[in-house]
This record gives structure tokens, sequence and C-alpha cells, in this order.
């Protein structure tokens, strides 16, 4: 972003429950959820003019929810896509701001994706009834290839092979992120695991089991981007975008399975736009949010943008170095895997609140930002969160990012 | 050998793209996509070239042989047209006869007709085509055929 880093801010956040099922329309939810971003923000609907979303088929627009709350847009879009969509939009929105398009967006998400279009390709009852194999699925249907779990299991299976990585790996993604959210009293997986019930849960699609996928969910989240100047006039702690990239991908573009190596990912190819944007180094990073639609996608990705080295990630995760107190702290909501899935969003919110020193946990006090880190206590505040890196995953072969920065710590 | 796969639970619609690829199997021919000017092959077959964006195009057909390069073990039907195969495994198969001299290379996937037992990273494959209850309809499936050495195995 260079001369645009710190120029914009993360001001409102909020969601709804998440919910299993919701019985509710995307509208409803998404209403539920851009209201309590404004009023987390301290805005009305006079002030915000621009809105957007991202979804897959299985959603409400920024229209209808503009026009629901009585919100007037100079701009709005609605784009198609899943995981790593809200880093996009996050760029998406500077380059609009920066433009004068408008002056305060909206960027949601709502999905009933548990009890509506399920991302892990079932129907909401159970195995898909008799389909059609159109388009891109003529290629994967037959082939009984047709879910994101099968897709980076067939990465995942030789990431194994070439990292001589097992899935105890894999299982420290999952312990902690499941001890993050046993601090979040949003999440729905709130009981502690251990390695050991990672590698006892039953087989999903070698290699990964169970414990190894995320949880569907029906929920909308919000989140209001504006200017630094406004920023500072509202109610929270401003969060500022300090850079990012949108959906990189790899310089020789071909059929990800195709490549050289298919566990290769888009993330290599983004991290020096990303690092050099922002003007930081990994190691300036205090937390992160890493994609966890997977344990398999957070793993690949600590390699992907440096924060170990290639095939290292086996020896990087072990110790807790992803839990709170440790190193780096990785999707402290619980993430996708353990709070709930958002396709992405919901962890952008996680770090937002952490880099407010307002993470919602059970400190009396969170919401004036004081925290008594007991985590026997239920805190769930990092100590000087400080910068974070949301590490977004669409596929194998695209990628979005942002890192952000707060000033309290 | 996993269970039968219900193929009349999956109608398969070929498109502009495509048509052509379905005709080749009802042939028992494994065809990938091969550009006229530059002569690079891929799939599946998008409609340009991506070495030298020209959608001049052919097929190249394949001897239909080629080495696993990655599988996975699918113990969970997703589409009910596998409810009675699972386990079943789906090879990523790196076709013998796609090599390019820039490294570029064509893998496909499909549904093994060996076991989990059977299969191992590296082990040699061929193709077999399954004719389906649907006449227009062939499915190409895969099944070892021969060793290897320097084989890897997920044995956990
Ligand atoms: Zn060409």
């Amino acid at each position: 972003m260079g001369n645009l880093t710190d120029k914009y801010c993360i001001v409102g956040v909020g969601e709804t429950p998440h919910m299993r099922p919701s019985n509710r329309t995307t509208l409803s939810m998404a209403c539920e959820a851009v209201k309590k971003a404004m009023a987390n923000a301290g805005l009305e609907p006079r002030d915000i003019d621009g809105m957007t979303s991202y979804q897959a088929g299985d959603s409400t627009s920024s229209n209808h929810v503009a026009t629901a709350l009585g919100i007037r847009l100079n701009y709005s879009l609605d784009i198609f896509g899943g995981g790593s969509s809200t880093e996009a939009l996050i760029a998406h929105a500077v380059g609009l701001l920066e433009g004068g398009y408008c002056k305060t967006i909206v960027i949601f998400r709502s999905m009933n994706g548990r009890s509506g279009r399920r991302m892990g390709g079932q129907a909401p009852s159970g195995p898909v009834p008799p389909t059609q194999a159109a388009g891109d699925q003529q290629f994967y249907m037959h082939w009984g290839w047709t879910t994101p779990a099968q897709w980076f299991g067939m990465s995942a299976m030789r990431y194994l092979r070439d990292s001589g990585a097992t899935t105890k790996t894999f299982a420290e993604v999952a312990v902690a992120h499941r001890y993050h959210a046993s601090l979040n009293p949003k999440a729905i997986m709130r009981a502690p695991i251990t390695i050991e019930d990672h590698q006892r849960s039953r087989w999903v699609s070698k290699p990964l089991r169970l414990l190894d996928c995320c949880l569907e969910t029906d929920v909308s989240a919000a989140i209001i981007i504006t200017s630094r100047e406004r920023a500072f006039d509202l109610k929270q702690p401003p969060v500022f975008i300090m850079g990012g990239t949108a959906r990189t991908m790899a310089p020789s573009p071909a059929w990800n399975y195709s490549r050289p190596e298919i566990h290769y990912v888009a993330g290599n190819y983004g991290r020096n736009r990303l690092f050099g944007m922002a003007g930081i180094s990994q190691k300036d990073v205090d937390i992160i949010s890493c994609y966890d639609a997977f344990t398999f996608t957070t793993t690949i990705q600590l390699e992907a943008y440096g924060f170990c080295g290639k095939g290292e990630a086996k020896d990087f995760v072990k110790g807790g170095r992803l839990q709170i107190d440790h190193e780096l702290p990785s999707n402290l909501s619980g993430g996708h895997l353990s709070e709930g899935y958002t396709h992405g969003i919901s962890m952008v919110i996680e770090n937002v609140r952490q880099l407010r020193h307002r993470a919602d946990d059970a400190c009396p006090r969170w919401e004036e930002g004081i925290h008594t880190y007991d985590r026997k206590a239920g805190c769930r505040q990092v100590k000087k969160a400080r910068i974070a890196a949301c590490l977004g995953w669409g596929t194998e072969a695209t990628s979005s990012s942002a890192i952000l920065r707060g000033i309290i710590g | 050998m996993p269970g039968t796969i219900d193929y009349s639970r999956i109608t398969i619609v070929p498109d502009f793209d495509t048509a052509e690829w379905w005709m080749g199997t009802k042939q028992h021919k494994y065809l990938v996509r091969q550009c006229k000017s530059c002569g690079h092959k891929w799939f599946p077959p998008f409609p340009a070239c991506n070495k030298c964006t020209s959608m001049d195009l052919t097929w190249f057909e394949t001897a239909g042989k080629g080495v696993i390069h990655s599988y996975i073990v699918v113990t969970q039907p997703i589409l009910s047209a596998f409810i009675e195969t699972v386990p079943y495994v789906v090879a990523l198969i790196e076709l013998d006869d796609c090599h390019e001299t820039d490294g570029a290379l064509v893998r496909v996937a499909g549904v093994l007709l060996d076991d989990e037992e059977a299969v191992a990273m590296g082990l040699p494959v061929e193709v077999v085509f399954q004719q389906t209850n649907e006449p227009n309809i062939v499915i190409p499936r895969w099944k070892i055929c021969g060793t290897a050495e320097n084989t890897w195995k997920f044995v956990e």
C-alpha cells in the first residue's frame, strides 16, 4: 500500500451468534451483523455509504441489506467467493475510499452454511441426492472428488510425503485453536482437546480426520472501514490497515494439480507484496489468523507466508507455539475449526478485537480494555498484541492477506 | 475393490468445451487439450492455451498411463452416487506422455479400481473405461499396473 499504509482503519465489527441451524434468512442475519458493527463503531445508518459482500450464490445482497436498514449507498458490490474474500475486500475498500467512491464502507458475509448450502459439499441432511455435473464439476464429480476436504486433502497427502510431517503436525493446529475456543464464549466447540483426541477422531478423507475440519455454521459477520481521520472520532481504538494482498496467484498459472508442487500454495507468491507493503517482517507480527478451513490450510500457510521455512511447519508448531502466551498465537477466537465457519471474516474480527485490547472474553471489564490475562479465569486477550497478520485462503492457487496494527499495548 | 459407483445419480452435462472429450471416452480414448500453435497440453480442457493464449486447439490422445502423484482415501460419501463406494481412493495421476521440455506436465484424477491397501505414490497406473447405465457416458477409472521403487504410502 506504500503511502496508504495506516491511512484507513477498521472501526466497527459485529456478528450474529454461530447457529446450527439459524432458522433465519441470510438477509435477517446480515442486518443484525451490520447493526452490531455500526453500534460497535458508534455509527448511524446515515454515516454508511458503501457496502460490499461476498458469497457463493448462497446469500443476500448489499442492496437488500442497505434498503432494509435505511442506508443510502454510493457504492455497493457483491462478489463471488469464499475464503480469502474478506482480505480481498479490505484491499478493495481501501481503493474505493482513496478514490472517493464512498467514505465509510461495510463488508459482510451472511451464510446458512450449515442448514442451507454447505461448503463441505453435502446436502443439509446428508449425501447429495441425484445431481447434475455441469461446468467444472464434470471433471470432479465422476471422480468422487467434489469437496474442499477432498481437494486440499490431495495436496495435504503429498505434503506429508514431501515434508516428512505427520498428521500430528495437523493435530497441533487443532489443539491450539480449540484451546483458544475454550476462552471464547461465542465458540461452538469449547471443550479442550489433546493430540490423542485428534488422532482418535474418525477419518473424513485421508489424510484428514474429523478434527481437521471446520464447523459448518449459520452466521453473519460484518466489519466497517473508514479513514483514519474519522476513525479517531469513533467509539473504539482504531485498527490501522498496514497492507495486504488480494487474491494473488502463482506467476505461471496452471491448474493447481498440474503444478510442479501441488502444495506450494499462493501465499508463497503474496508474502513479499504483503510484508513489503506493510513495511514490516514476520518477526514483527504478534498474532495471526491463518485460515483454518482445515488444519492443513493453517499448516501450509505458516510456510507460505514465511513464518517458518519450507517443510519446517512440523517442527515450528511443536510446543504449543501457536497457542496464546506463546510465540505466534493463531486464530484466537478458535477459528473455523472451533468457533465456527464464516469464510474468513470472523478471523479478521478477532484480530481487530485483540488489537483493540478488547477481546470479548470472561473478563468483567473487557469492554474497557481491562483484562486479567488469567487463562484459567477465561481471559483470551493477548498481552501487548500490536500487529496482526490475517492470512486468507481461497484454494491452493489463490490467497489474500492483510496486516493490521493497533495502538494499544 | 471399492463398491459400485451409482452413475445414474450424476447426470453429466457436456458443453462446448467438453463435448468432444466425452465422445473420446466413448471410444475409449483419454484425451487432453493441446494447442495447435505451440503444442502445449493441459487438462481439464480450458478453452485457451495458458502458454500462448491461442484458442486454436486440438486434442492429444494419451496412452492412458501414468504414475500416482498423490491420493486421498474417501471414507465419508458426499454425493449419493458414492454411498456404496466408500472407502475409495481418488488418485492424482501424472500422465507419462504429456511432459514438456520446460517442465510442464499434465495430471488427471480418477477413482482407482484398487483398494487403499494397494495404493502408493509412485506406482504406475493405466486407464480402464467403465460404461455407465447412460449409453452416452463412459467414465475413465484407473488401476495399478506394476511396481516401482521409491514409493510412498500413508500408513497412519
Ligand atoms: Zn499455445
